[in-house]
């Protein structure tokens, strides 16, 4: 057996494990909000280690890409149907058992893009779709509507987009490997949460922590990282000015959640070379 | 490789069972969506695993559609208890 096969094995194991884990804490977390913590760390990680896994298995270098396109997009979803669905089930008053609840007095706009006028240009649309076609290396009319649709998709997100937000590649790569150091935490401490009989270390609250940063990027970045750092899920994001809510399974104090997101809003703007605000 | 992925694929069926006991159960429809989308999840972790199998991308395939079926329809659920609440 290779090495890359031992890997595989390890990793699909690994994630079948912390799957099965978040099954278990579904049926056995006290409150929606626990659940949901349960769901999307540990199942969307599971599902990306087994993805992972699979092209190591099978010693497929294809396999192993496709794998790695699963992980990010997971990475990219979860956190996002994770806040949407807290938010919903705040909003249909399923939080219960909350002993801090900063959320209860928040102001009723949620962030929204200012999406302006968007222009679609069909110019910079002809070679997205032309190497679409060339990369399917087939030229039937599905890959060519396929292809029309993504540059599409991209010209509109382009019109969203108010100014260019520069990533700066070093500590990009230092927000990552962090990044993913909290992710391993986050999950071990789920699964602790699972396998340990009594759940009366449970203290759930709902924090707000004001963004530092005026940009609109760095605070959804920083939303979606907050959703897989250990025990806590963003539900909220308001703009004017940017505060984000935080639902945190182990609440101590109001500060210490603050603190915990403020070192992560370090990272990211460090990693995008945004400006603080003033 | 047969017999592990087998025994992976049996673990990831039981997890779908005690998902589907909480959608079952609720009590709400927020808690049901969750289970749905983590069955979801879990189906689509059993197909990687039968990637690790076949060492066909067929399946890596099913298992980007069945993540995008999951993400989508949990998405579109929240929208409708949003708006089911306010209005």
């Amino acid at each position: 057996m290779s090495i890359a096969e031992i890997a595989g094995i390890t990793l699909i194991l690994g994630g079948a494990i912390l799957s099965f884990l978040a099954a278990w804490g579904l049926v056995d977390f006290p409150s929606a909000l626990a659940r949901m913590h349960a769901a999307t760390k540990s199942a969307s990680l599971g599902l990306a280690l087994v993805a992972l896994g699979a092209g190591l298995a099978a010693e497929s270098a294809a396999l192993f890409g496709i794998g790695v396109l699963v992980t990010v997009f997971m990475f990219l979803t979860a956190p996002i149907s994770g806040h949407m669905l807290g938010r919903a089930a705040y909003d249909a008053g399923q939080a219960s058992g909350l002993v801090h609840d900063d959320l209860a007095n928040r102001p009723s706009r949620p962030l929204s893009f200012e999406t302006g006028q968007t222009r679609v240009s069909l110019l910079r649309m002809l070679p997205l779709v032309v190497i679409w076609v060339l990369l399917w290396r087939d030229s039937s009319a599905g890959v060519w509507i396929g292809g029309i649709a993504v540059a599409l998709a991209i010209e509109l997100i382009r019109g969203i987009r108010r100014r260019p937000t520069l990533v700066r590649p070093g500590a990009f790569v230092v927000f990552l490997a962090q990044y993913m150091w909290k992710v391993v935490l986050s999950n071990l401490r789920v699964a602790w949460e699972v396998i340990t009989p009594h759940n009366d270390q449970i203290t759930e609250a709902i924090v707000a922590v004001p963004m530092r940063t005026p940009s609109v990027p760095a605070a959804l970045l920083v939303a979606n990282a907050i959703s897989y750092t250990p025990g806590s899920l963003t539900i909220e994001l308001t703009a004017d000015p940017l505060v984000l809510y935080v639902h945190v399974l182990h609440f101590e104090s109001v500060d210490a959640v603050r603190r915990e997101v403020a070192d992560l809003e370090d990272l990211v703007l460090a990693a995008l070379g945004e400006p603080l605000a003033v | 490789m047969t017999v592990f992925v087998t025994a992976i694929q049996g673990m990831l069926g039981i997890a779908a069972l005690l998902a589907l006991f909480r959608a079952v159960k609720g009590p709400d429809l927020v808690d049901r969506i969750v289970a749905l989308d983590l069955v979801l999840l879990l189906l689509a972790g059993g197909l990687a695993a039968e990637a690790a199998r076949s060492g066909s991308e067929f399946f890596v395939s099913a298992v980007i559609v069945v993540a995008l079926v999951a993400f989508a329809g949990t998405i579109i659920v929240a929208r409708f208890i949003e708006w089911r609440d306010t209005s």
